[in-house]
């Protein structure tokens, strides 16, 4: 079954999604990603104010039997972290675009010429 | 890349859509619908695994039994017929080839099944051994297929397909007998804690047996959920809990070693062994143990490692195993894990950390 891929958004090859708003970019894994890793059971994500540059890896979600690193596609400060996921973490298998994990207010333009259009990821996912 | 072995069941396993990987040579079914799923079918009502990779063996002769016991830590000759037996299989140095059960189908007759990536290393080790007893072994693990029924309604479901033998049949039963569907060798035995039943048989029983489990609505699961369950219940796994490099005291198995057996293989060295290591389970509110991460005390110093750990679907939390050093154990028994850049608080448990409800 083909996963969704939201028109509005841009996203990586480790299977993020990032949504641009300004100088903030959110960002959450994606519904390839979601059910790849089977059920969700922890999400660990980084304190607010972490300084972030592109490719770091934020934190991590885990399935039952994996653990997977989160890395941030952009340079930036974490400004907000999604503690809903840490009480839920199944709402990543469940609503994977609605499951932010951070909100990183960019420090510099670094990784976002790199992020994929929907299209490019749909490709990516199928290799 | 050498070519991954398949078990007689992986075109149903490639049909019911499971996620497969590689395990000990074999292209082997990780999971079919959800972990979690298959878990609580275990735990709740009743799944099926294919662990025809495992290896078996046969010992047959006059002296089978005294062959097997003087191999074998646990006690093997006292046992009665048709009963299996669990024990570590170990050097003269007292560390661990193996673990594996042992059946004692009849007085000169027993079946050994073994760790899938042990079997080479297993067969050898009771060849070099055999040419002194009485008896014969022979290596039949491409010849029988393998599958494991768990859960609390496997006897009715068995009972359902008519493979179930005659009379009373206890945890740690095991027989060879004629079923509708050929002759098998049945086992109440498992590695998840609950009641349950390990099934050996050929091609044909094995695939028609399967077939009948689908028609009644026995949910098939993979390693990925076998691997939760042991661990919820604190089975070892070799190559994890057991390894060549330490004993079966080390690792909370002083109970399969009887050291008042007359003779047996390691028993000297072990008599007078003080174990380096102790085998604890811990657990964590928040955050999973997982292998490799350390282990500290009350002071952050590292006392050992988690040897395995996941996320016990049945309490809610993540659980580990791990092997202190036990010169290192702390009196307080205060516990912490190092989970990546933090140290959080573990709940160091004398018990499983699930009581699964196996008769």
């Amino acid at each position: 079954m083909a996963s969704q891929i939201p028109n509005n958004l841009k996203y990586t090859k480790d299977h993020e999604w990032a949504l641009i708003e300004g100088d903030v970019v959110t960002v959450g894994i994606t519904d390839f990603a979601q059910s790849q890793l089977g059920d969700v059971v922890f999400v660990e994500l980084p304190e607010v104010g972490t300084a972030l540059g592109k490719g770091d890896s934020f934190g991590v979600v885990e399935s039952i039997k994996s653990v997977s690193d989160l890395y941030s596609p952009v340079a930036g400060e974490v400004i907000e972290k999604n503690d809903d996921l840490e009480a839920s973490p199944e709402n990543c298998n469940e609503s994977p675009y609605e499951s932010w994990m951070i909100k990183v207010k960019l420090t510099g333009q670094e990784g976002i010429d790199e992020l994929l259009s929907p299209e490019d990821y749909a490709g990516a996912c199928e290799e | 890349m050498t070519d991954l072995l398949k078990t007689g069941l992986h075109a149903e396993h490639l049909a019911l859509n499971a996620k497969m990987a590689p395990f000990a040579g074999f292209d082997m079914p990780l999971q079919y619908s959800s972990v979690k799923e298959e878990i609580i079918a275990v735990r709740e009502n009743v799944g099926v695994f294919d662990v025809s990779h495992m290896g078996e063996f046969f010992v047959e002769g006059e002296e089978a039994v005294k062959f097997i016991d003087y191999m074998l830590t646990n006690d093997f000759a006292g046992a009665e017929v048709a009963k299996a037996v669990y024990s570590p299989l170990c050097r003269e140095n007292g560390t661990i080839i193996d673990d594996l059960i042992a059946y004692k189908l009849e007085n000169n007759k027993v079946l050994i099944c073994v760790n899938a990536a042990n079997i080479e290393k297993d067969y050898s080790w009771f060849e070099k051994h055999v040419t002194d007893f009485n008896c014969t072994l022979s290596n039949h693990s491409n010849n029988y297929q393998l599958l494991a029924l768990q859960g609390p309604k496997s006897e009715a479901i068995l009972k359902e397909c008519g493979v179930y033998p005659e009379g009373d049949f206890v945890y740690y039963s095991a027989k060879e007998f004629q079923s509708p569907l050929g002759t098998v060798i049945l086992a109440r035995t498992g590695y998840t804690g609950e009641d349950g039943f390990e099934i050996f048989g050929n091609l044909e029983l094995i695939q028609a047996l399967w077939k009948k489990f689908m028609e009644l609505g026995v949910t098939p699961c993979g390693l990925a959920a076998r691997d939760v369950l042991r661990l919820e219940v604190a089975y070892p796994l070799y190559g994890h809990e057991l390894s060549d490099d330490w004993t079966p005291l080390d690792a909370a198995l002083a109970w399969t070693v009887k050291k008042d057996k007359e003779v047996f293989i390691g028993k000297e060295f072990l008599e007078d062994y003080k174990p380096k290591y102790r085998l604890i389970k811990l657990s964590l509110e928040k955050g999973i143990p997982r292998e490799g991460f350390e282990v500290l005390d009350s002071n952050h110093e590292i006392i050992g490692k988690i040897t395995s750990g996941t996320m016990s679907v049945t309490l809610g939390k993540g659980v580990g195993l791990a092997l202190i050093e036990k010169a290192k154990f702390p009196k307080d028994k205060v516990f912490k894990i190092q989970v990546r850049k933090n140290i959080i608080d573990a709940e160091f448990h004398t018990k499983a950390f699930v009581s699964g409800g196996h008769k």
